[in-house]
């Protein structure tokens, strides 16, 4: 194995990017991602933070601290993963994480490995997803995500500029990428329009470092609110009505309730804000 | 990519393959063994460095990736009250994961002489301790000046 | 005088006839209370060198030409290898030797739970082993595997000889006679020892004997296993163990990858170190295992207990053994009419290994959690139910207690639980407030054989030697101060040397909480030797009688204060010369029952709506006779709590329930409790020494403070709520579930209520 430093966004040549390396060095090591060549992206990506524009290079404990985030963002980044994770991943990182299900962190050979079988839906699925989940059945572990979702926010690549729910995808039969980015392609800036409110709620299986059961982003601009969950479904999901019509598999049915009480939560803190 | 490493104020070349870790690096090849592994996919922080000043985890680290930063382990630390502070709380027992405790609560003390209870249990939530030192390891970190 | 005795022994609750050479404890014990260094707290004698990273730990060790292992383990929870290839592995760079099924006993082919070992490699690194294992061609004949322990007890597959029937008295007239009956079926989930350091071993040979470096409870229970593993005499194994990280139960045996080392170290000459990656310890290096408690507890109106009746199903995995899930049941309590039936189901999981008072913590939680639901149908107040059925003698065999001052835990806990009107008096409508409290019971007593030699050179400091180990408990402070205390000299002049078969006597297994207990009366009596040689010597110096002469304070002194000369005096006239003293462990109480005794005190908060808990405050008293370091003594109990807690609210080992692979080895989805998740605790210990136990009056504290926090946190949530949880982990599901069925009855009570009210 080979590791670069990168100089410039637009030539990567086919190398696996890393930033914090939090999620690429398990990965190698785990045997899960294969690469002849790193390159360290570290001196290419921004890492300011401004009150509208963030450096998809900052990372989860600078986010976490500064008073121009969002309070929601602020507080998902306080509550995710643990205090030196935070000092090492990015935003970016963040956002692209893969699948914290256990199958495929165990590199089962299921669906989104690519093979025709979710283990989960018929196997062990306490923390995987309540909708969205007939094909695979993982939820979406970033608490970021589904905050920046909420917040409506739009990602600068080095490509193209997309709203950030556009980076995620529903995995299918016939591609079973959970995101959109191109190889190659470069998460530089996230712009987060401005709100009056926002707020986080996570529930865990402790009280920190822990991926998030559920977590409920809610966000208010005037009139108009906007929620997303993490853990609910395989991406980040925006929500629309009341998970009236979730899908739970046996093992989590207890998420529609959880969720719901969180978004209840959610709306309420909005509302006296 | 470089293959020096800034140490404790000590500049090392090493010679370890690109993929090898920090802490692999640190153990095997400068026989700086203060710095634990118990996980080695950074679940736990036993491996726990001071990079620049910021608790990182070691084990998670590429070796070539660290550059001209300056890594402090806990052989780095010996000196620091803090040591002294988890001996006289009884904040270890078995030991294994004090080192990677006491570099991230030196990491917190820097950052704030005095930290809150819920300052010390929000930075050290990323250090297991199995043995359960944790009622001690916070009276260590907010006695550690006496 | 050495004395040969048949006796029992008791060990994690398991109990063994043995013969054994005992030798007298003529020592009087000290009176109770504190003394000038026993009782009072002291910093570990090894503290430093842990804390300032300096401590080698066999995870350390990096011996000249060390070669490291990598082991293939079978993925499946039931198959056979039909085809193995090792000569790939054999090609790759830094390659020394493949082993493979039947090349040593401890790697097979017919496999019965995941994690089972099948085939080595050694390199010159690690990374070059793991991908010589890689390259190993395997083939698997993969077979159905049993899961379900219920299943296996149908099918009569045990680990034992089948289920274990105990009962006294008549459980069904006991029934009979009940006014109110309460039964509940509880779970507990599988949970992983998780020690820092995972078992690892460095072995090598030297000459015709074999070195062992290993992380271990027990070095001289792995010199006695590997000299019969490997035909050797057991003086040609040297076992050592300066340092180790956390065992908690696990780490008493030598297990496969002590064997594989030793036969690598053997084939290429060269040290060779296996160790296993923290998935393999999560797989591989036993559980507390699952169990099934289906209770049945008969009252009379006032409380009495007429009837304890449980079907106790330990989920046990392939091997192992039942442990004692029903022993809680059998000895806590004073009642006349009880009926276990414990069964040890044989699945196609990895075995269980003790864990930090097995059985007892599973059964409390069982137990104690249906002893407040008939405390609530009595209207009784719980802390008083368990006082009217207080047991002054061993219920179980009608042997006395060689001491029991639970009733003084109690009286002790009395204004912790007292807190409870003003804990709930703080709810809201989502936030609901409870306190709970649960009792312990448990062994501890520790017993013979154990040794210790005692140095005193010519400059008057003191080397305590035994080949014991120290897993974290702070047994090897212990010593010092026992030592200091005896000889009447400064603990800063004691140095403890431990952890090496080769230079020491036999020291107990640090396990089944008999370290201090079993240790301590030996160091004691080593000390007494010395002191009494010092002060024949300073007799004849002084020309005094030694009856009139002391130790105090470092000095050699006499009763009428003339004569006070530093120890160092005396003994300086030995110049190379030394003191030896010799101690042994004396023989436990003849016909009398030696356990240790406790109650916890939870106080909870409950988020009704997500199901959150939060655990507050937790206050432990418990009664292990005399306190030798009242500081490492309460670190015992907050580690144990801790780690209650961790089993209550957020540890469980899943595994897939077709294939029986374990899909939690990883620590990001096996959840520990953080710092974040402790409560507040206060320890308080009784603090009497027991009276008939050797010359100190201690027992072990390492076990008892987990036992009764699952229980007492289970019953501050019904206190808090109403309702009943039942099975641990209390998940969010599981907390909901019992919200949400504690709802229903209550609106269920309404309505058969209504017309009655009308
Ligand atoms: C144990 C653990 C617990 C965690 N818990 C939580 C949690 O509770 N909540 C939560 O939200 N998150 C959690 N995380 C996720 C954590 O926040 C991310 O791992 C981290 O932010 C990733 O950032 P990184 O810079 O280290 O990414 P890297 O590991 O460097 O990269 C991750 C991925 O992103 C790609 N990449 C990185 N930067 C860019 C870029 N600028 N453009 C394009 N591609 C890029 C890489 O190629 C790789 O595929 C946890 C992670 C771990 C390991
Ligand atoms: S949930 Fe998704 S990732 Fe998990 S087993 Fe199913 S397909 Fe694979
Ligand atoms: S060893 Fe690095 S986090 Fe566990
Ligand atoms: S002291 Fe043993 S793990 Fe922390």
């Amino acid at each position: 194995m080979e590791l670069r430093q990168a100089s410039s966004a637009t030539e990567l040549d086919g190398a696996t990017p890393v930033h914090g390396g939090t999620e690429v060095v398990p990965l190698l090591r785990a045997g899960l991602l294969s690469a002849d060549t790193l390159i360290d992206i570290r001196p290419i990506v921004p890492r300011g933070i401004s009150r509208e524009r963030i450096g998809a290079g900052a990372t989860l404990a600078e986010l976490e601290c500064d008073p121009q985030v969002p309070a929601a963002l602020r507080e998902a980044c306080r509550l995710a993963a643990s205090p030196q994770l935070r000092n090492m991943g990015s935003l970016a990182g963040n956002l692209l994480q893969a699948t914290r299900c256990w199958y495929w962190r165990l590199n089962w050979p299921c669906r989104l490995h690519g093979g025709d079988e979710c283990f989960a839906q018929e196997g062990e699925h306490r923390e995987h997803a309540i909708v969205a989940n007939d094909f695979c059945a993982s939820g979406h572990p970033s608490d970021v995500a589904a905050t920046l979702v909420a917040l409506d926010a739009v990602l600068h690549t080095s490509t193209r500029t997309l709203p950030v729910a556009e980076l995620y995808r529903l995995p299918t039969e016939d591609n079973r990428a959970t995101t959109t980015l191109e190889p190659g392609e470069l998460i530089l800036e996230v712009e987060v329009p401005p709100c009056d409110a926002s707020v986080y709620l996570k529930a865990m299986d402790r009280k920190r470092w822990a991926f998030p059961l559920v977590g409920v982003a809610a966000a208010r601009s005037g009139d108009s609110t906007r929620i997303a969950l993490a853990g609910v479904a395989p991406v980040p999901w925006l929500l629309d009505g009341e998970l009236d019509d979730a899908t739970p598999l046996p093992g989590n049915a207890y998420k529609v309730e959880l969720a719901q009480a969180l978004v209840r939560r959610a709306k309420t803190a909005l509302a006296s804000a | 990519m470089s293959n020096t490493l800034n140490v404790n104020d000590h500049l090392y070349e090493f010679h370890s393959p690109a993929g090898t870790t920090l802490a692999e690096t640190l153990r095997d090849e400068l026989a700086l063994t203060g710095t634990k592994v118990a996980c080695a996919e950074g679940h736990c922080g036993a491996c726990t460095v001071l990079v620049d000043g910021s608790p990182t985890l070691a084990c998670i680290t590429l070796a070539h990736s660290v550059g001209d930063a300056k890594v402090t382990t806990i052989e780095g630390l010996r000196e620091h009250p803090m040591v002294e502070s988890f001996v006289r709380s009884d904040a270890l027992q078995c030991g294994f994961c004090t080192p990677g405790q006491i570099v991230s609560a030196v990491a917190l003390v820097e950052a704030k002489a005095v930290p809150t209870r819920d300052e010390i249990r929000h930075a050290m939530a990323g250090n297991l301790c199995r043995c359960g030192a944790y009622p001690k390891i916070e009276e260590a970190i907010r006695t550690w000046q006496d | 005088m050495a004395r040969l005795i048949r006796t029992e022994k008791e060990v994690e609750g398991r109990y063994e006839e043995v013969w054994l050479v005992v030798e007298e404890d003529a020592l009087q014990q000290w009176p109770a209370g504190a003394r000038s260094i026993v009782g009072q707290p002291a910093v570990r004698v090894d503290g430093l060198e842990r804390a300032r990273g300096e401590a080698i730990f066999t995870a350390d060790l990096r011996l000249n030409g060390m070669l490291h292992t990598a082991v293939l383990r079978s993925p499946h929870a039931a198959a056979t290898v039909g085809r193995i290839d090792l000569t790939p592995a054999l090609a790759l760079p830094g390659v020394h030797v493949a082993l493979g099924p039947g090349d040593i006993p401890q790697l097979e082919d017919d496999c019965n739970y995941e994690g089972v070992a099948v085939a080595a490699v050694c390199a010159d690194t690690l990374a070059q082993a793991r991908a010589a294992l890689a390259a190993v061609e395997i083939e698997w004949t993969v077979r159905e595997p049993l899961l379900d322990a219920d299943e296996a007890v149908r099918r009569g597959q045990y680990v034992n000889d089948g289920p274990r029937v105990r009962e006294r008295g008549d459980f069904e007239r006991g029934l009979a006679e009940a006014d109110v009956v309460v039964t509940g079926e509880f779970t507990t989930a599988v949970v992983l020892h998780n020690s820092m350091e995972t078992h690892q071993a460095v072995v090598q040979w030297v000459g015709d004997a074999v070195e062992v470096h290993i992380s271990t409870q027990y070095i001289w229970g792995v010199r006695d296993t590997v000299a019969s593993g490997l035909g050797l005499p057991p003086d040609k194994v040297r076992v050592i163990c300066h340092y180790m990280g956390g065992g908690f139960g696990s780490k008493n045996e030598p297990d496969d990858y002590t064997f594989i080392a030793a036969e690598l170290a053997k084939r290429t000459g060269r040290p060779v170190k296996c160790a296993l990656t923290r998935r393999e310890e999560n797989v591989n290096s036993g559980n507390r295992n699952a169990t099934i408690q289906r209770l049945t507890i008969g009252a009379k109106s006032d409380g009495t207990l007429t009837a304890l009746g449980g079907d106790f199903l330990n989920a046990v995995g392939w091997s192992g053994w039942s442990s004692s899930t029903e022993g809680p049941m059998q000895m806590l309590y004073a009642c006349a009419n009880v009926k276990t039936t414990t069964y040890g189901a044989k699945i196609n999981q990895p075995p269980m290994k003790a864990f930090r008072a097995p059985g007892f913590v599973e059964g409390t939680f069982g137990l104690e959690s249906l002893l407040d639901e008939l405390a609530s149908k009595l209207d009784l107040d719980p802390m008083e139910l368990r006082r009217r059925n207080y047991a002054d003698h061993d219920a179980a065999d009608a042997r006395p207690f060689s001491s029991k001052r639970l009733m003084e835990c109690y009286r002790r806990a009395e204004p912790h639980w007292e807190r409870r009107h003003e804990v709930r008096a703080r709810s809201t409508d989502t936030v609901k407030r409870g306190v709970g409290m649960a009792s312990q019971i448990w062994y501890g007593g520790g017993g013979p054989p154990s040794y210790a030699w005692i140095r005193v050179g010519s400059d008057g400091r003191v080397t305590v030697v035994t080949a014991m180990q120290d897993i974290g408990t702070g047994t090897k402070t212990a010593m010092a101060q026992i030592a200091a205390e005896e000889l009447g000299i400064p603990f800063e002049h004691v140095t403890v040397s431990i952890g090496d078969s080769a230079r020491g006597p036999y020291a107990a297994i640090s396990a089944g909480s008999s370290t201090t207990p079993s240790m301590g009366p030996a160091v004691r009596a080593a000390a007494a030797d010395a002191k009494r040689q010092i002060l024949e010597i300073a007799a004849q110096r002084h020309h005094l009688e030694e009856r009139v002469l002391d130790l105090k304070d470092g000095n050699v002194v006499s009763a009428d204060g003339n004569l006070s000369s530093p120890l160092s005096e005396v003994v300086g006239l030995l110049e190379d010369a030394q003191i030896l003293g010799k101690g042994a462990r004396g023989p436990n109480p003849t016909g009398m029952q030696v356990l240790t005794f406790g109650v916890q005190v939870a106080e909870v908060a409950v988020d009704v709506e997500t199901g959150e808990v939060w655990v507050d405050r937790i206050a432990a008293v418990h009664d292990v006779g005399r306190v030798i370091n009242p500081l490492g003594a309460s670190s015992q109990i907050e580690g144990g709590i801790i780690q209650g807690v961790g089993h209550t609210l957020s540890e469980e080992r899943l595994h897939d329930p077709k294939t029986g692979r374990i899909l939690t080895s990883g620590l990001d989805a096996y959840r520990l409790p953080t710092i974040a998740d402790v409560p507040e605790i206060i320890s308080e210990l009784v603090d009497e020494p027991d009276e008939h136990l050797t010359n100190l009056g201690s027992k072990g504290l390492g076990e008892p403070p987990i036992i009764p926090t699952a229980a007492a946190i289970a019953n501050a949530i019904r206190d808090a709520t109403g309702a009943d949880v039942r099975s641990l982990p209390i998940s969010r599901a599981e907390m909901l579930r019992a919200l949400r069925e504690a709802e229903l009855r209550a609106k269920e009570r309404e309505k058969v209520g209504a017309p009655a009210g009308v």
